[in-house]
């Protein structure tokens, strides 16, 4: 596996300091937020109230 | 009593009584014990040879947080080696074409190298789950990818051993087969067949000690990752 980047090459400024696919911290951060999008999609319909359907006299 | 092609992946009973235990414990005679003395014979001291060339092939990459998985790995690897050379002889029953046995050997080791990387090393953990230096673009998908490749090991640990195992028992029982079939009418193509199954066998020896070797290598790669 590839060494671990200390990141001293790199100057991010603004959202790029946490999130980005160089440091070990910024790709950890990545995945982080890519899991809790996920969950957050995912609750998101669960938790959506489902329409009533409409009763129809006979 | 006639045998279908894949009587010989049933798991053994007599009388109701499964025999797989019986099949899974034999592999613990055939190791010789050492004894009491300084220096042993020539077979213990063989086998201990054997034992520490692979020992030190496996760990030397490996940092000393893992050499505590020495005795484990040593030990599946020897198991699995046993189990499937003792397969190929006539007759044998081979507990590592079931599934089932694989997968229980998989499922909680690779298990057991990621809970260590996520209670050691939970940054290096999860960070190596996006590889370096990804396009912004691509990096959701990405870690959607590893995270599957990741979850996909031990069923391809598993399966791996399993279809290799099964796919090699059934061809040496095919051609076998076929030879026997073909003596009576077509003697010369018999022969060449027979000449195959010899080949076969052969590769077979080769593919029983490889795989072992193989599922034990894999784990200790995953191990490496996570220590």
């Amino acid at each position: 596996m590839g060494g671990h980047d200390a990141g001293s090459q790199h100057q991010f400024t603004g959202i790029a300091k946490y999130f980005n696919s160089y440091t070990i911290i910024g790709r950890r951060n990545c995945v982080l937020a890519t899991y809790a999008s996920i969950a957050a999609i995912v609750l998101f319909f669960k938790l959506k109230p489902k329409k009533q359907a409409a009763v129809t006299e006979k | 009593m006639t045998l279908s092609l894949f009587d010989q992946f049933m798991s053994p009973t007599l009388l109701g009584v499964p025999l797989i235990g019986l099949a899974l414990a034999l592999p613990w005679v055939l190791f010789f014990q050492p004894g009491a003395r300084w220096m042993n014979n020539r077979l213990v001291t063989l086998q201990a040879v054997f034992m520490n060339w692979f020992v030190k092939q496996i760990f030397q990459p490996m940092s000393l947080g893992g050499h505590k998985w020495a005795a484990l790995l040593m030990s599946l690897m020897l198991f699995l080696i046993t189990l499937n050379m003792l397969g190929l002889l006539p007759y044998t029953f081979t507990p590592t074409t079931q599934l089932s046995l694989n997968m229980a050997f998989a499922v909680p080791l690779w298990l057991a190298t990621v809970i260590i990387g996520m209670r050691n090393q939970p940054t290096h953990a999860l960070g190596h789950l996006l590889p370096e230096g990804t396009p912004t673009a691509l990096i959701p998908v990405l870690i959607v990818i590893e995270t599957i490749s990741l979850f996909i090991r031990p069923l391809a640990l598993g399966v791996r051993l399993t279809a290799n195992l099964t796919a090699g028992h059934l061809l040496i029982q095919l051609i076998a087969t076929a030879a026997f079939v073909l003596f009576p009418m077509m003697p010369s193509v018999a022969i060449l067949t027979s000449i195959l199954l010899f080949l076969l066998t052969l590769l077979e020896i080769a593919v029983a000690m490889i795989q072992a070797y193989v599922f034990v290598l894999l784990l200790s790669l995953y191990l490496q990752e996570n220590v």
